[in-house]
């Protein structure tokens, strides 16, 4: 057969075109995570790509004290701040799921607002809000959980709202011709209905915490410092070879974390089957 | 009444200024099967919301074996529903579905067990108990969700358009099995739906709704053979209808000019509007003036083969239109569109009613 560029441009070019877009969205999303994984193994004593001789060196000073209390400082501000987040967007995602109220955009608009509004801008404006009421003492790690909520909720809100719609619009009505008081439909049905997305939420809640920089600049305080502000400190100095592995730590625990719910998760969606997934 | 299991007394729902029921008197017998039978809108569903609990009545009386129940939330009702879309519980079992009203009443396990088993054998579920609904068929999936409200053996049980998803072989199978099962449990039971096949085939009486109303109640055959008002002659079955007044000497005479000497009830006076209405399958064409009955001149417009039987559709004079459904047997005559034929019908086939449907409550 004789080539036809009006078949090639109709059948191949299109997923030439596709293939060459893939390899360039994964060469420049995970290319600078394998290059600061491999600077982390320098030799050398600076950060060296290709790397120069090979060393644990770097990883052991990233696993001393200094790096590994901001990193456990972290875990649990973002653990809190998923925890708390996810307990106060339930019964707020139900209310604006399920019933029509005044003020309802109103309170919507605030709960997702920081989700529009540059993180930065919270931050300062949550300092000022902490000096005006002379809460000075606050900062570090409350000043932290309560900033962290506040950009946390607009991840966990959604989530838990979107597994609200795919409950199925009768099920409660049928819990309760079976004899199911509210609080035993909401056990017993709503609950394991949306428990997929109401993790989702916490484990974005989560990672949302843990990635932070721009509010924590301003709510940190020395000794309660989240790893991310710290890294940012380290880097007037340069960027140095621990960074590269404190960098790829922090990289691989949300991961980690990701990983470990999409399996429990994971088996969720399949009980409830390609409905769900929608 | 001593038998009665479920009445409603003034029933009213409005949603702002609108009535979505506006006023229902019904009783259902102990172990009756009652339809609600309308088109969409006609306030059958929300009749149904309103006995199971699920909306508060704006006015009116739930009564439950005697006992008022407009007070009571939903599940302290013991009321069983089928919902049209099943509304199973996407994360549980078959037999977690079916167990669940038992698990609310705290019945011991060994108990629900053999309650659950029972019931889906009832309903021919055996071996699929540990099913999701999400791997069963549609008539599966309704079957688990009959199993599920009949298990907790409730006073009365609801079915909202149970059958509208599925096909319609299985339709036609779940309608008898429905009715059998009824039977055999005794169980009073009020069914909706807007399908007047299901509602003649399944029914003890049918209760017509239009515009949040009952327009008439009966058993079956009274329903479709003797119509209250034109709206429940021309939502159930197809049916002639002449326009005419009601003369002094109890007749009706035509816009057409005819005297028909067909029975009048006594509610309507003499010079009311009214509708003469026959159905199809009641009447038949002659080529020739059979000289007794209702007879009137016709042309035949269009004719339609439906294998059982024949179906003429007729231009009468004035205008009106008229169908003639005739048995397909070795003995049909055969008519062709544009033959001048006459539509015969005895006057006992002819019913008289009202041209404005008379606003019962």
């Amino acid at each position: 057969m004789r080539f036809s560029f009006a078949r090639w441009r109709a059948t191949a070019a299109p997923w030439a075109l596709l293939r060459t877009f893939v390899i360039f969205v994964y060469a420049f999303s995970l290319g600078p995570i394998l290059i600061t994984a491999a600077v982390s193994f320098n030799g050398s004593n600076r950060s060296f790509f290709p790397p120069r001789g090979f060393s644990f060196r770097w990883w052991e000073r990233a696993l001393a004290p200094e790096w590994l209390d901001p990193l456990l400082f972290s875990l649990k501000l973002g653990a809190l701040a998923a925890v708390a987040s996810t307990l106060l967007a339930l019964p707020l995602a139900f209310a604006l799921h399920r019933y029509r109220f005044r003020g309802q955009q109103a309170l919507l608009a605030l709960t997702l607002g920081p989700l529009m509004m540059p993180t930065l801008v919270t931050g300062v404006g949550l300092l000022q809000l902490f000096q005006s009421l002379g809460w000075r003492e606050y900062l570090g790690f409350t000043g932290l959980l309560i900033g962290h909520v506040v950009i946390c909720m607009p991840f966990a809100v959604r989530t838990v709202s979107v597994s609200l719609h795919t409950v199925p619009p009768n099920v409660e009505l049928a819990a309760a011709s079976l004899g199911a008081t509210g609080f035993a439909t909401l056990r017993h049905v709503v609950f394991p209905l949306i428990k997929t997305g109401v993790i989702a939420g916490a484990v974005f809640a989560f990672i949302h915490s843990f990635t932070d920089v721009n509010l924590s600049i301003f709510l940190a305080r020395p000794g309660q410092t989240p790893v991310t502000v710290k890294i940012l400190g380290f880097l007037e100095f340069g960027f140095a070879p621990t960074l590269a592995a404190v960098s790829v730590i922090t990289l691989l625990l949300p991961l980690v974390l990701v990983a470990v719910v999409e399996r429990i998760s994971g088996l969720g969606d399949f009980i409830y089957g390609e409905g769900r997934r929608g | 009444m001593a038998d009665a299991a479920l009445e409603l007394i003034g029933l009213e729902k409005h949603y702002g200024g609108a009535a979505a029921v506006a006023g229902i008197d019904l009783t259902v017998n102990e172990g009756e099967f009652v339809t609600l039978l309308g088109p969409s809108g006609c306030g059958k569903t929300t009749t149904l919301a309103l006995v199971a609990g699920f909306l508060p009545p704006t006015a009116g009386e739930i009564l439950l074996k005697g006992k008022s129940v407009a007070d009571l939330p939903a599940f302290r009702r013991d009321i069983g529903v089928v919902f049209q879309d099943y509304a199973l519980f996407p994360h549980m079992t078959a037999a977690e579905n079916v167990a669940f009203g038992l698990k609310m009443r705290r019945v011991p396990s060994s108990e629900t067990a053999k309650r659950v088993n029972e019931a889906l054998d009832l309903m021919q579920l055996a071996g699929l108990g540990e099913r999701r609904p999400l791997q069963m068929s549609g008539g599966q999936r309704q079957r688990v969700a009959l199993a599920r409200a009949l298990v907790i053996n409730p006073t009365v049980l609801l079915l909202d358009e149970p059958l509208s998803n599925l096909d319609l072989k299985l339709r036609e199978e779940m309608r008898v099995e429905i009715v059998a099962i009824q039977r055999r449990l005794g169980i009073t039971t009020v069914f909706v739906t807007h399908d007047q096949g299901e509602a003649l085939v399944m029914s003890d009486r049918i209760a017509v709704m239009n515009a949040g109303r009952i327009e008439q109640i009966g058993d079956p055959a009274e329903i479709y053979e003797r119509p209250a008002t034109r709206f429940v002659a021309e939502f159930i079955g197809r049916t002639n209808l002449l326009s005419g007044l009601v003369t002094a000497e109890r007749g009706v005479r035509t816009s057409g000019g005819l005297h028909l000497p067909v029975p009048v009830p006594d509610t309507l006076v003499t010079g009311s509007a009214v509708h003469v209405a026959v159905r199809p399958e009641r009447t038949q064409l002659a080529r020739q003036n059979p000289g007794q009955g209702l007879v009137l001149a016709a042309k035949v417009r269009q004719v339609f083969y439906l294998g059982a039987t024949l179906e003429f559709r007729l231009d009468l004079p004035g205008g009106e239109r008229g169908v003639v459904e005739a048995p397909n047997n070795a003995s049909a005559a055969r008519f062709e569109p544009g033959d001048d034929v006459w539509l015969v019908a005895s006057f006992d086939d002819c019913r008289v009613l009202p041209a404005r449907s008379a606003s019962s409550g």
